[in-house]
């Protein structure tokens, strides 16, 4: 049984474990495209303008980050976090967005255009004039989230009240 | 001439909790040595959003309004257009430094917020 239960640990830290190469990368470079940063933790870093293009970060730890205008284009962050995390300007186009908790983050002007959310949090975050555009959001929550001169565009599903 | 005056009394009450930006530092200091009050100062531009939610809503909440009257003198200054004083570190507008009458900096909040909340970080403050 004992073995079983090593085996199953063992499988589970390689099945969803992030790159330490990747990490390294990042820590080095500022930037990170294309990694795979699954469940890192990279809280209270800086990451002011970081390329996160098409990178892997599921279930990652983003909370009380600094990421200015950081490049999330076609990740994958479903599961993530970015609670208290000042992300303004932050591109989240093509994103896949599930499950991901944004609440208390500062997402000014972040550009979620095209990006697939779905059971997002994102009460208290300030989004103002933040861009949604080709987003389905009746599953996503926005209780107490500044949402002063937000642009929704036409295309929206469930734009918040 | 009754009615004029009932109606001018009328209108300065309306705008009584509406805030009076300062736009000079050393103005702005002695104002506050005279009036026993703080300056607040918020670094800011045109093109923040985040400023303008500040100025457009949350400075014109009347809670908050009615708080800062009474114990600060606001002086905002553009970060691309007014001389900034000397000693005022920032990373991101808005910066809000809250200096004594003698030029010091007491505290400082970054980033604005909800009018709860921000009324909530002055309280805390003073």
């Amino acid at each position: 049984m004992k073995q079983i239960i090593v085996f199953l640990l063992i499988f589970a830290n390689i099945l969803f474990a992030f790159n330490a190469n990747d990490l390294e990368r990042l820590k080095e470079d500022g930037d990170c495209p294309k990694c795979d940063l699954s469940g890192a933790n990279l809280s209270g870093m800086d990451l002011t303008m970081s390329d996160f293009s098409g990178a892997n970060l599921k279930r990652a730890n983003f909370n009380n980050t600094l990421a200015h205008k950081a490049d999330f284009t076609r990740a994958n962050l479903s599961g993530a976090t970015f609670v208290n995390s000042n992300i303004k300007g932050a591109n989240f186009t093509n994103t896949i967005l599930k499950n991901v908790n944004f609440s208390q983050a500062r997402i000014w002007k972040g550009d979620f255009t095209n990006a697939k959310i779905d059971s997002c949090n994102f009460n208290d975050s300030a989004l103002g004039s933040a861009i949604f555009k080709g987003n389905n959001l009746t599953n996503s929550t926005f209780h107490g989230a500044i949402l002063y001169k937000t642009i929704f565009y036409k295309n929206i599903i469930g734009v918040p009240q | 001439m009754k009615f004029f005056i009932l109606i001018f009394v009328a209108l300065l009450s309306l705008n009584a909790s509406e805030i009076r930006f300062e736009h000079d530092f050393h103005k702005a200091l002695q104002k506050a040595d005279k009036q026993n009050k703080e300056v607040m100062m918020m670094y800011s531009a045109v093109w923040c959003p985040e400023c303008n939610y500040m100025k457009d809503v949350v400075f014109k909440d009347k809670k908050v309004a009615d708080y800062i009257q009474k114990h600060f003198i606001v002086l905002t200054l553009d970060i691309q257009k007014d001389k900034l004083p000397k000693g005022f570190e920032y990373i991101g507008i808005p910066t809000f430094f809250f200096i004594n009458k003698n030029t010091k900096l007491e505290d400082k909040i970054i980033g604005g917020d909800r009018a709860d909340r921000f009324l909530l970080k002055l309280k805390a403050l003073k």
